[in-house]
């Protein structure tokens, strides 16, 4: 899952990084109002932590303009403001969650795992496949009733494919979605991923689409 | 004279006092100076062109009274009139003698041409003329027909007398540019000090203006002007005005130093159980940091209260803007938020304020409930607005309502979460004079949080006490 993050106070703008990645996002990060303007115009975010108070364009303008461009991606507003008045704002300006400074790291994941699944039409935070379960909450996995260690991209991989279970996925939107900006793309490491998810979570699970990419099958 | 400069400057400022003084003096000035110098000039002339008169009368009488008949010549001057003008050729003043027959005799004035021929009609009495004298000048002319006796019986003969009148349009011309001269230094003169007396007397506006300059760049305490009575007020508001600041400055300061001084314990606190690694330690004095930070800013948030009096807002709107956040804030859960009543509805608040109440109501509704909230607002009574918010949760204990509130007044004891909602939200409505109340709801089940504030309906006038 793709992240971007804006926040212009270094300090939290690095802690942010560290631990949302950490949590298994690919996060790209924005200090300013312009960069974060452009990089949600052009990239696929799969949710966008927000400040509000930003140099060169305030994080309530850059809302709106992605909104009017059509933007859809859920986006959270992380703001020391916390009035009601504020909020109202904020959230009537098109964003889906408000969270005020100061606040607890795994409250933040929390709250972007469930709008990046609420914004996928996904409405439990667990989905079952055969018998492999997926608890986006927890971000943990299971087959059969044993829990099932996956590294961060095979995570992510495997809920995204879960997230969009029905349909074939192609290698450049897996890309897309998985790797932060900066990151050496190379689409062959999906198949090495697919693999060991293939052998960690039963052979049948994930389809190869010939010239289509993967498919999970819808859950159950 | 420097003083004066930025008083000069002002004149040609658009919105100067000054220049709309000098402009209108100016008008007024040269509107009635311009008047009276035309009512001056005309009587002169007037007197001038009668005295004129009066002494071509007077020569004309002389001329008269000397004139004869030789019947061997005809009409002659027994005796010379006393003006020696009548002898120097073409000076301006002529006689002309016409007897019987056209025979004329002139003053030596006229030199060898002739005044024109007299009327005859009508021919009693002295009739004044215009003609055009020998060397085409101007004169006015006085004649006059008489019966001289003689040996011949009585011998018609007409007397005519001519002053040029240049003499009088010299003299008036002078009287009028001396006239004209003298009141328009008048005028000037009273613009003059039209101007110097607005400048002089706006003085002491313009020494306040500089020493509350003075008072702002921090050179000066107070304004010292003895000001005159009709800026006295002013200058007394304004002390007030720089003392109020200089308290709110001095609370300010007196807040932040109690918000630095009441950080600094849970700080070094928080340090050393770092350096120890106590986490939990830690975590407790970072909790007890956020309520001291959401403590003050309470605090600054009521203070700045004083200043937004006669504020009105309009709770239905207030409560639907935060229903559709809030569905946002809870679309995981669907909850179902229904805002209802009185659009005409206006509470005596501002509206961040009603935002901050009505905000922590519905927000405790929608989680203490399970799945439906609903919103009313309605008019109590005259002057009074009730907004009601209900859910369908487990609702309150009996006789537990005035505890929710209490808890979160000792903010002490409060946890995040547990009533401090709601002790903003009565603090809020007691410092605008409203209360809230909470009661089982009836219609969903669960609790009832009622917020009554003073205000009205917006077709209607307040019938509050003032």
């Amino acid at each position: 899952m793709r992240l971007l993050i804006v926040e212009d106070t270094p300090e939290l703008h690095q802690q942010l990084r560290t631990s949302l990645t950490e949590a298994g996002f690919a996060v790209d990060g924005a200090l300013d109002g312009e960069e974060a303007l452009h990089l949600g115009e052009t990239e696929p975010y799969d949710a966008v932590v927000l400040d509000l108070g930003l140099p060169r364009v305030d994080g309530l303008t850059v809302l709106r303009r992605w909104r009017a461009a059509e933007r859809t991606m859920p986006v959270l507003i992380l703001t020391a403001r916390d009035s009601w008045s504020e909020k109202v704002e904020g959230l009537n300006a098109g964003a889906d969650d408000y969270l005020a400074k100061p606040f607890a790291m795994g409250e933040l994941v929390a709250r972007l795992n469930a709008l990046i699944r609420r914004s996928n039409g996904v409405a439990r935070p667990e989905l079952t496949f055969g018998d492999v379960r997926l608890d986006t909450a927890t971000r943990g996995v299971s087959r059969a009733g044993q829990a099932v260690r996956l590294t961060a991209l095979e995570y992510g991989l495997f809920s995204y494919l879960a997230l969009h279970a029905g349909r074939p996925v192609s290698k450049t939107e897996l890309t897309e979605h998985l790797y932060a900006q900066d990151f050496d793309r190379d689409s062959n490491t999906l198949e090495v991923i697919v693999a060991r998810l293939r052998r960690k979570l039963g052979d049948g699970l994930i389809e190869t689409v010939r010239g289509q990419g993967y498919r999970l099958q819808s859950p159950i | 004279m420097m003083r004066l400069r930025p008083a000069l400057a002002g004149l040609w400022a658009m919105n100067s006092l000054t220049r709309r003084l000098v402009i209108l003096t100016t008008l007024w000035v040269s509107l009635g100076l311009g008047m009276i110098a035309w009512f001056v000039v005309r009587t002169d002339e007037q007197q001038i062109q009668s005295t004129a008169d009066a002494r071509l009368a007077s020569l004309l009488d002389a001329v008269v009274a000397a004139t004869s008949f030789d019947p061997a010549t005809g009409p002659v001057l027994t005796r010379p009139v006393a003006d020696p003008e009548f002898e120097r050729p073409l000076s301006g003043h002529y006689w002309q003698l016409t007897g019987p027959g056209g025979i004329q005799v002139t003053s030596r004035s006229l030199w060898d041409s002739r005044l024109g021929p007299p009327l005859r009609e009508p021919a009693e009495g002295v009739r004044a003329r215009s003609m055009q004298g020998p060397r085409g000048e101007d004169l006015r002319v006085l004649e006059r027909d008489v019966q001289i006796d003689s040996r011949f019986g009585r011998v018609p003969i007409s007397v005519q007398v001519a002053f040029a009148r240049e003499g009088t349009a010299d003299e008036i011309a002078d009287l009028r540019s001396n006239v004209i001269l003298a009141f328009a230094l008048l005028g000037t003169g009273l613009v003059a000090v039209v101007a110097l007396l607005v400048i002089w007397g706006l003085r002491p506006l313009r020494r306040t203006q500089q020493e509350l300059a003075e008072v702002r760049q921090g050179r000066r305490l107070h304004i010292d002007v003895v000001a005159p009575i009709e800026i006295a007020p002013l200058v007394t508001e304004i002390e007030a005005l720089i003392e109020q600041n200089r308290a709110t400055v001095e609370r300010a300061r007196n807040h932040v130093g109690n918000l630095a001084h009441a950080l600094k314990t849970p700080i070094a606190v928080l340090r050393n159980a770092l350096e120890a690694g106590d986490m939990a330690g830690a975590r407790v004095q970072s909790a007890t940091l956020e309520r001291l930070v959401q403590h003050h800013l309470r605090r600054a948030r009521a203070g700045a209260l004083a200043g937004s009096a006669g504020a009105e807002s309009a709770p239905l709107a207030v409560a639907e803007a935060l229903g559709t956040a809030l569905r946002r804030l809870t679309a995981a859960r669907g909850i179902q938020i229904r805002v209802a009543g009185e659009a005409e509805a206006r509470v005596r608040a501002d509206s961040q304020d009603l935002t901050e109440m009505l905000g922590n109501l519905m927000e405790n509704a929608c989680k203490y409930g399970s799945g439906r909230v609903a919103v009313r607002v309605s008019l109590v009574n005259a002057g009074r607005i009730a907004i009601l918010v209900e859910d369908d949760g487990p609702g309150l204990a009996e006789g537990d309502d005035g505890a929710v509130l209490l808890r979160g007044v000792r903010l002490d004891e409060a946890k995040p979460g547990s009533g401090l909602g709601l002790a903003i939200v009565g603090d809020l409505a007691s410092l605008y004079d409203g209360t809230l109340t909470l009661e089982r709801s009836t219609r969903l089940g669960g609790l009832a949080a009622r917020l009554e504030l003073p205000g009205r309906l917006a077709s209607e006038k307040y019938q509050g006490p003032d």
